[in-house]
């Protein structure tokens, strides 16, 4: 039996977990749905689709949407329901079992990429009668499908490191927060080179952005440069945050 | 002669913590044979969890040796977590599966196969007599209930020895009574049980032999009987002692201080 199929099994459990909590899954798609329409509210007006270059032809949505895409990726369930089970002993009870301890992190970890699948798919469909268009066609829908998941993972990974060291609920739920200013350090209304120059540096520094710019370029101008570089970026962050969740639970004493 | 189910010696645990080190485990030296119900006790925070989960390779060990079904827990954790079945202080269980699909997944993670999984589940559900409540959210069920769930996760590939930390605690006395049978039974099938607790009459009742530790050092060992009897002739009382007097004397506590303590509290 190896790390694999017990992360998979541990990751069905995870599923099967959410989906008996829908309490806790409706804000991950209500507030990122409410962001996208308020931000196209206040700033849509700005942005005329006609005469903003930056929007491809599309509307003012196409460009926001990544960021709604990316904050509903962004809430690391996993890392609470992984905490809970620290402060109930069932961690403990795994632990004392014969698993790969890779298992018992990224078993959470892929019922977060899942549950991300899901609701991406939900925004985009919701966003379609809005005008939103990926012009990347299905492929390129199902390419931020994969980067929008694989971020999730990243995410919720950075969470549960929080989970594993402090132990607590409050602190992971508080911790997550050092982290969410990333989300907004981002060209999120303006491209990049239209940002003053303390934020363009800023922003220029924050992995999110090559995220956020990846996504949106697959929704409004399919750029394969761009989209690499999100990859990059992402799938850096992805080991980085695997690698310190193994090691915290390795050395979890 | 058969190698023993669990050895340790010198078992050290320190903590660091503000203002210098806190060794919770003091140089403990066990030998548990293979087939005994063992009894662990002490008042709390003697140590008794700590060394449990050093035995169990939950928590690291800062100086001496274990073996648990003659395996180094140190060297080979692994080993050892596939040779024992372990119940915590509390049911550590997920209140979100039934207890059917608890078992399940505890078999799978074993190895079982899908099918071997089911089957061996629902032998440990009429085991601990939870086939009734099989499919129902484990969140509902009650203390005793869950405390019988745990044991059944416990014994998924029959593991050689098993260590139960405190199974009866919070639980009212008909489901004490109910485990003490499971463990009964589970200990005739050939399974080595280490068990800690804080009812001297549940180490009566389970044990071929306790050790009591206290201060993180084991201080008194042997069978139930020759305490008792060791404390009869030494105190040359005039009738035998109960394992309550016999705890009350190796761990330095009187019944007239704890009487007092009580008062205190209640002034």
């Amino acid at each position: 039996m190896n790390a694999v199929s017990q992360g998979w099994i541990l990751g069905k459990r995870a599923i099967r977990e959410a989906l008996r909590t829908p309490d806790s899954l409706a804000p991950t798609l209500f507030i990122p749905l409410f962001f996208l329409v308020v931000n196209v509210g206040q700033a849509g007006k700005i942005f005329p689709s006609e005469t903003t270059a930056f929007l491809g032809g599309q509307g003012y949505a196409a460009f926001q949407l990544p960021s709604s895409i990316l904050l509903g990726a962004s809430f690391g369930s996993a890392a609470l329901y992984l905490v809970e089970e620290i402060e109930g002993g069932y961690f403990d009870k795994l632990r004392s079992a014969p698993i790969s301890r890779t298992a018992l992190v990224t078993g959470r970890l892929l019922s977060e990429a899942v549950k991300s699948l899901v609701l991406t798919t939900v925004m985009v469909l919701i966003a379609l009668p809005f005008g939103v268009r990926i012009s990347s066609g299905i492929l390129g829908f199902l390419v931020l499908l994969l980067l929008t998941s694989t971020w999730a993972v990243v995410y919720a990974g950075f969470m549960q490191l929080i989970a594993l060291k402090s132990r607590s609920a409050a602190a992971t739920q508080s911790g997550g927060l050092i982290f969410f200013p990333l989300l907004f350090l981002t060209p999120g209304f303006v491209p990049r080179d239209m940002l003053t120059r303390p934020m363009e540096i800023a922003a220029s520094l924050n992995p999110v952005t090559y995220i956020m710019e990846a996504m949106r370029s697959l929704i409004i101008d399919a750029q394969v440069s761009t989209v690499l570089i999100g990859f990059a970026v992402t799938g850096g962050l992805l080991v980085v945050s695997v690698a310190l969740n193994v090691r915290a639970v390795r050395n979890y004493d | 002669m058969s190698s023993p189910a669990i050895s340790a010696t010198g078992l050290i645990k320190t903590y660091p913590a503000k203002g210098g080190d806190v060794e919770a485990v003091r140089g403990v030296d066990l030998e548990v044979q293979q087939g005994e119900v063992f009894g662990f006790l002490g008042p709390n925070g003697a140590g008794k969890s700590t060394c449990v989960r050093m035995l169990t390779t939950l928590l690291t060990i800062t100086a001496g040796t274990a073996h648990v079904a003659g395996i180094d827990v140190a060297k080979d954790p692994d080993g050892v977590r596939r040779k024992i079945g372990v119940a915590l202080q509390e049911a550590g269980l997920d209140a979100r599966q039934s207890g059917r699909e608890l078992l399940i997944l505890q078999c799978e993670l074993f190895g079982l196969s899908a099918k071997q999984a089911k089957s061996r589940a629902l032998e440990l559900l009429e085991l601990v007599d939870l086939v009734e409540a099989a499919d129902r959210r484990i969140k509902g069920y009650s203390g005793g209930m869950k405390r019988r769930l745990d044991l059944a996760s416990a014994l998924v590939h029959e593991p050689e020895v098993l260590f139960l930390d405190e199974p009866t605690t919070g639980l009212d006395p008909a489901s004490r009574l109910t485990v003490w049978d499971e463990v009964k039974r589970i200990n005739e099938r050939g399974t080595t049980v280490f068990l800690t607790t804080q009812y001297l009459e549940e180490a009566d009742q389970l044990c071929n032999r306790l050790a009591i530790i206290d201060g993180g050092r084991i201080v008194l060992e042997g069978t139930p009987e020759v305490l008792k009897a060791g404390l009869r002739q030494r105190k040359a009382l005039d009738h035998d002692p109960t394992l309550d007097e016999v705890f009350l004397d190796a761990t330095g506590r009187t019944r007239t201080r704890v009487a007092g303590e009580v008062e205190q509290v209640q002034a």
